[in-house]
C-alpha cells in the first residue's frame, strides 16, 4: 500500500477502534441515565410540594410498590402535632443488652435484610467507665454479662444538629416536634451528613435495600420509614409514622425490660418530663452542643 | 376448686427447702423473705399484705409496693417496666406489664437472653467472616 | 517537536465583528487540541484508555450503588475524597507562580505563569470531578445549584466549596483565556481586564483550600480533623504539591521546546517548597505531640494510623511512607547537590508530590473515621472499581491539562495567531 492510502486506512481503524471502545465503556453510564425516571429527577423538595403534588407523590410511592413487590402498602404524610416535642430517655440500669429495640427498628422501618441495618448500636460497655473505646457492638454471648452495661445508641434528634447544619442541599431538616427528618427523594447522596453525626446515627444505601414482599411493614411515612431510594441517606425518626399518631415508637414497644420512656417533653404530666425532673439524667457527648432530645439515666 | 379443700393447710414453712409434698422445686432468691411474708395459708390462694390484710393474687403488686416504693413510683409514672400502644392517651390506651410479667415473684431478677440481631453491616463482614 | 505554525485562511479585514474573531479564536484552539506528533496521540490515547476504564466503572458504581466501593457507614468517604482534597490543594498550589510573577514583580516568572492558571483549571477539573464520582445521587445534581436548586448557604461548608471551587475554576478560565485571546489577536492585554482577577485569584486559592479543611475541622465529632491547625497545614501542604507538580511540570515543557525560559522560575519555586515541606512537618509533629503526649480519646485515630489498634493496622503503612518521603524531600531540597543537579531536585519533587499525595489523602481522611463515633475501628481499603474511577479521573485531568497547556502555549508563544495580528516583537505582541 501507498503512504497515504494506509495513513487514511490507519486513520480509519484507529476511529473505529476508539469509538468502539467509547461505546463500550459508556455503556453502563448510558444504561444508568436511561433508567433515571423523569418525574423523580425533576422532583422539587418536599417542603415546595403543593397539597396535589405531594399526594401524587404518595400514590406513586405506593404504585411503584405494588409494581415491584407485589404488596399494597399505605405511604402516608402525617404532619408534626401542634403543642408536641419529643424526648427519649433510656435507663441504663435496667438496659440488659438483648438487642430487641434494633431488632423492632429493623422490621418496622423496611431495612434491608442481608446487613440486619437498623438504626439502633447497642453497645456493651464495661462497668465504670464511659469510654466507648472499651465498648463493643459484636458481643455473642448471654446478656447481661457480668461486670458490664449496655447502651443503645440511635439518632439523638439533636436541637443544634451537625447533621443539618452540613447538608448542602437542604435534604434534612428539624421538624417543629424536634425530629430531624430526611428527604429520600432529595438526597445527593454526598454523605456528608453521616461525617457530621458524633453519634453514628444515619446509614447510606450503598445499595437498594433487600426486603423479602411478606416482610414489608405496609405502614408508611414519606419522611420515615418508606421503602428507601439507593444511593440516599436515612436516619431514625422516632417512628413519626407511628408517634406522630400518639403511638409510642416501635423500639420502646420492644423493650422487655421498660428501660425506655417516650413522649411529649411539653406536657408536664408526661412519663419523660417526669424521669427529666426526678433522675439524674445526662446525654451522650455533651461537650459537642448538640443538644440531645435523648437522654441517658441511671436510677440505681 | 382449691387444692386445699381436700386438706387443712399446714402452716407455712419458712423457707422453699422445707416444701416436701407440695410446691417442690420453687427456686426462690427473693431477699430474706419467708413464704408467710408474701402468702397466706387459707382454702383458696391468696396474698398477704404486711399488716395482715388478705389481698387478690391479682393485686400482687399492690403487695410488691410495700418494699419497692422507688419503681412503684417510677411505673405510676410511666417510667418503668414495658408497655405498648399510646404515649397520648388521649389517642388511645396502652398495655402496660404487671410486676409479674417480668419478675418471677420467687427469684425476681431478670434472667439472661441471648441477644437478637447481632450487626452485620459493611465493613464489620468485610473485616471479618460473620459467625452463625 | 516543533509543530508547524496554523496558517488562519482566509485573511480577515480589521474590520471582523468581535464576536466572529472569536469564533475563530475557539476553533484555532480545537483544531490545535487534535492535531499533533504521534508521541502526542499516544500520551491522548493512553490517558483516554484510562478515562474510559474510570468511565466505566463509575457506571457500574451507578447501577449497583456503591456498594462497589469499599466504604461504608463507618468510613464513609474514602479514596474519592482524599483525592479531592489533593486535586484542591493542587489547584491551590498553582497561585505559588501567581504571587511571585504579580505581587513580587519577578519577570521570570512572568514568562511561564500563565502554566500555572492552566494547571489550576485542570486541578479544579478533577476536583469536581471526584465529588461527582462520590455522590450516590449525582442524578440529583441540580439540587445543589445556586438559584435553581436549594442552596444551604451559608450554612453547610459544602455550599461554601461548591462557590470557591466554581469560582476559581471561572476565575482561571477567564485570566488564562482573556490572555491567550488578545495574544491570539496579536494585541497587548489591557490591564484592567485580567489584573483585578489575577489579585482576585490569589485570595481565592487562599480561600478553597481553607474552605476545604473547614469542611472537616467544623466536625466537632471527629477529633482527628476537628483542630485549628487543619486550615493552615492544607495550605502548607498545598504549597508543597503545587510547586513540586509546577517544576516537573516546567521541566517537560521545556524539554518539549514550546516554551523557553531561564532558571529562575524553578529557583523561586523550589525556595518556596524549601520552606514548606520544613513547615508541613513542623505542624505534624505538632500535631502528633499534642494527641500522644495528651492521650485520651482524641489521640484514638492518630495512636491508629501511625501504630495500629485494636490489632487493626491498615493505614500504617501509608502514613509511614508518607513521612518518609516527606523528610526524604526536605532533606533532599536542602542538599548543596540538589541546586546544580535537575535529577536530584526532580526526586525530591517526586518524594513531596508522593508523600504529600498519601498524607493528605489516605493518611488524613481515613483516620477521621477510624475509630468511628462510637469507638468501633472499622477498616478502609479502596476496591478495584475506587481505584479505577480515580485513576479515570486523574487521566481526565491530564487530558485537559495537556491540551490546555498545547494550545495555551502555542497561542502564548504566537504560533497560533489571527490572520490580521500584528508580528511579534520579542515575544509579545
Amino acid at each position: 500500500m501507498s503512504g497515504p492510502t494506509r495513513r487514511v486506512a490507519l486513520k480509519v481503524v484507529g476511529a473505529t477502534l476508539g469509538a468502539g471502545a467509547f461505546a463500550y465503556a459508556g455503556r453502563p453510564v448510558a444504561q444508568w441515565a436511561a433508567s433515571v425516571d423523569i418525574d423523580d429527577l425533576l422532583r422539587r423538595h418536599y417542603k415546595e410540594l403543593t397539597a396535589d403534588e405531594l399526594a401524587q407523590i404518595l400514590r406513586r410511592i405506593e404504585d411503584e410498590t405494588q409494581k415491584k413487590y407485589g404488596v399494597e402498602v399505605r405511604v402516608e404524610d402525617i404532619p408534626a402535632q401542634d403543642g408536641v416535642s419529643f424526648g427519649y430517655a433510656l435507663n441504663l440500669s435496667l438496659c440488659i443488652g438483648c438487642r430487641k429495640c434494633a431488632e423492632a427498628c429493623h422490621h418496622e422501618n423496611n431495612h434491608d435484610r442481608p446487613t440486619n441495618n437498623s438504626y439502633i448500636r447497642v453497645l456493651e460497655m464495661q462497668q465504670g467507665s464511659f469510654d466507648m473505646e472499651h465498648g463493643t457492638v459484636d458481643y455473642d454471648h448471654a446478656v447481661p454479662a457480668p461486670g458490664k452495661y449496655y447502651m443503645p445508641v440511635q439518632c439523638h434528634q439533636c436541637d443544634n444538629a451537625p447533621c443539618v447544619k452540613v447538608c448542602p442541599v437542604e435534604a434534612t431538616w428539624k421538624e417543629k416536634d424536634g425530629i430531624v427528618v430526611v428527604d429520600y427523594s432529595w438526597c445527593i447522596g454526598c454523605r456528608y451528613c453521616e461525617a457530621a453525626c458524633p453519634y453514628h446515627a444515619r446509614r447510606f444505601n450503598w445499595r437498594a435495600p433487600e426486603i423479602p414482599a411478606d416482610e414489608i411493614n405496609p405502614d408508611q411515612g414519606y419522611l420515615s420509614n418508606r421503602i428507601r431510594p439507593q444511593g440516599v441517606v436515612e436516619k431514625c425518626t422516632f417512628c413519626l409514622h407511628r408517634t406522630r399518631k400518639g403511638l409510642l415508637p416501635a423500639c420502646l414497644e420492644a423493650c422487655p425490660t421498660g428501660a425506655r420512656v417516650f413522649g411529649n417533653l411539653l406536657d408536664p404530666a408526661s412519663s419523660i418530663r417526669y424521669v427529666l425532673e426526678h433522675k439524674r439524667v445526662y446525654v451522650l457527648k455533651e461537650e459537642l452542643g448538640t443538644r440531645p432530645r435523648f437522654f441517658y439515666f441511671f436510677d440505681k | 376448686m382449691s387444692c386445699h379443700s381436700l386438706r387443712e393447710a399446714a402452716p407455712l414453712p419458712t423457707s422453699t427447702a422445707a416444701l416436701d409434698e407440695f410446691h417442690q422445686g420453687i427456686q426462690f432468691a427473693h431477699g430474706e423473705l419467708t413464704c408467710a411474708s408474701c402468702h397466706l395459708a387459707g382454702p383458696t390462694p391468696s396474698l398477704r399484705r404486711a399488716d395482715g390484710e388478705r389481698i387478690d393474687l391479682r393485686d400482687a403488686m399492690v403487695l410488691c409496693r410495700q418494699c419497692h416504693g422507688p419503681q412503684a413510683r417510677d411505673y405510676d409514672h410511666g417510667a418503668h417496666g414495658g408497655m405498648t400502644g399510646s404515649w397520648d392517651l388521649s389517642t388511645g390506651g396502652r398495655t402496660r406489664n404487671h410486676c409479674v410479667d417480668c419478675h418471677d415473684p420467687h427469684a425476681p431478677r431478670f434472667q439472661p437472653s441471648w441477644p437478637v440481631l447481632p450487626p452485620r453491616d459493611r465493613g464489620l463482614t468485610a473485616a471479618a467472616p460473620r459467625r452463625n | 517537536m516543533a509543530d508547524p505554525v496554523d496558517t488562519v485562511a482566509p485573511p480577515a479585514p480589521p474590520s471582523l465583528a468581535p464576536g466572529l474573531t472569536y469564533l475563530r479564536f475557539l476553533s484555532a484552539a480545537l483544531r490545535r487540541s487534535f492535531s499533533g506528533s504521534w508521541r502526542f496521540y499516544a500520551w491522548m490515547t493512553v490517558l483516554t484508555a484510562i478515562a474510559l476504564v474510570g468511565l466505566n466503572g463509575w457506571g457500574h458504581q451507578l447501577q449497583q450503588g456503591m456498594q462497589v466501593t469499599r466504604m461504608s457507614d463507618h468510613v464513609s468517604w474514602g479514596l474519592y475524597i482524599a483525592n479531592f482534597t489533593f486535586g484542591v490543594g493542587l489547584a491551590a498550589g498553582a497561585v505559588m507562580m501567581v504571587i511571585p510573577a504579580y505581587l513580587y514583580d519577578d519577570h521570570d516568572m512572568h514568562d511561564v505563569v500563565i502554566i500555572g492558571e492552566l494547571l489550576a483549571i485542570a486541578a479544579i477539573a478533577v476536583c469536581i470531578g471526584f465529588i461527582v464520582a462520590d455522590m450516590g445521587r449525582p442524578d440529583r445534581m441540580w439540587h445543589i445549584l445556586p438559584g435553581i436548586g436549594r442552596f444551604h448557604w451559608p450554612v453547610s461548608m459544602l455550599t461554601w466549596d461548591v462557590l470557591a471551587l466554581n469560582g476559581y475554576l471561572l476565575i482561571n478560565l477567564h485570566i488564562a483565556g482573556y490572555l491567550m485571546y488578545q495574544r491570539y489577536r496579536g494585541k497587548a492585554p489591557r490591564k484592567r481586564w485580567y489584573l483585578p482577577f489575577v489579585f482576585l485569584s490569589i485570595g481565592w486559592a487562599i480561600s478553597i483550600h481553607t474552605v476545604t479543611a473547614f469542611l472537616y475541622q467544623g466536625l466537632g465529632g471527629r477529633p482527628f480533623w476537628n483542630s485549628a491547625l487543619l486550615a493552615p497545614r492544607f495550605l502548607a501542604t498545598a504549597f508543597i504539591s503545587g510547586p513540586a507538580f509546577v517544576i516537573v511540570l516546567l521541566h517537560v515543557v521545556r524539554w518539549s521546546g514550546r516554551l523557553t525560559f531561564g532558571d529562575g522560575p524553578i529557583r523561586t519555586l523550589t525556595s518556596i517548597m524549601r520552606v514548606t515541606v520544613l513547615l508541613n512537618l513542623f505542624m505534624l509533629m505538632s500535631e502528633l505531640f499534642t494527641a500522644l503526649y495528651t492521650g485520651g480519646a482524641h489521640a484514638a485515630a492518630v495512636k491508629y494510623l501511625f501504630f495500629g489498634s485494636h490489632g487493626k493496622h491498615a493505614l500504617v503503612p501509608y502514613i509511614w511512607t508518607a513521612v518518609t518521603l516527606n523528610v526524604t524531600s526536605a532533606v533532599l531540597l536542602f542538599l548543596p547537590r540538589t541546586r546544580v543537579d535537575r535529577r536530584w531536585l526532580l526526586a525530591a519533587c517526586a518524594c513531596a508530590f508522593v508523600g504529600v499525595y498519601i498524607e493528605k489523602g489516605m493518611g488524613l481522611i481515613i483516620p477521621g473515621f477510624v475509630p468511628s463515633t462510637l469507638h468501633e475501628v472499622v477498616e478502609y481499603t479502596p476496591s478495584i472499581t475506587e481505584w479505577k474511577v480515580t485513576a479515570g479521573v486523574w487521566a481526565l485531568g491530564l487530558l485537559i491539562l495537556t491540551v490546555a497547556l498545547k494550545v495555551g502555549l502555542a497561542m502564548w508563544t504566537g504560533k497560533v495567531r489571527a490572520a490580521d495580528a500584528p508580528p511579534m516583537v520579542d515575544g509579545a505582541p
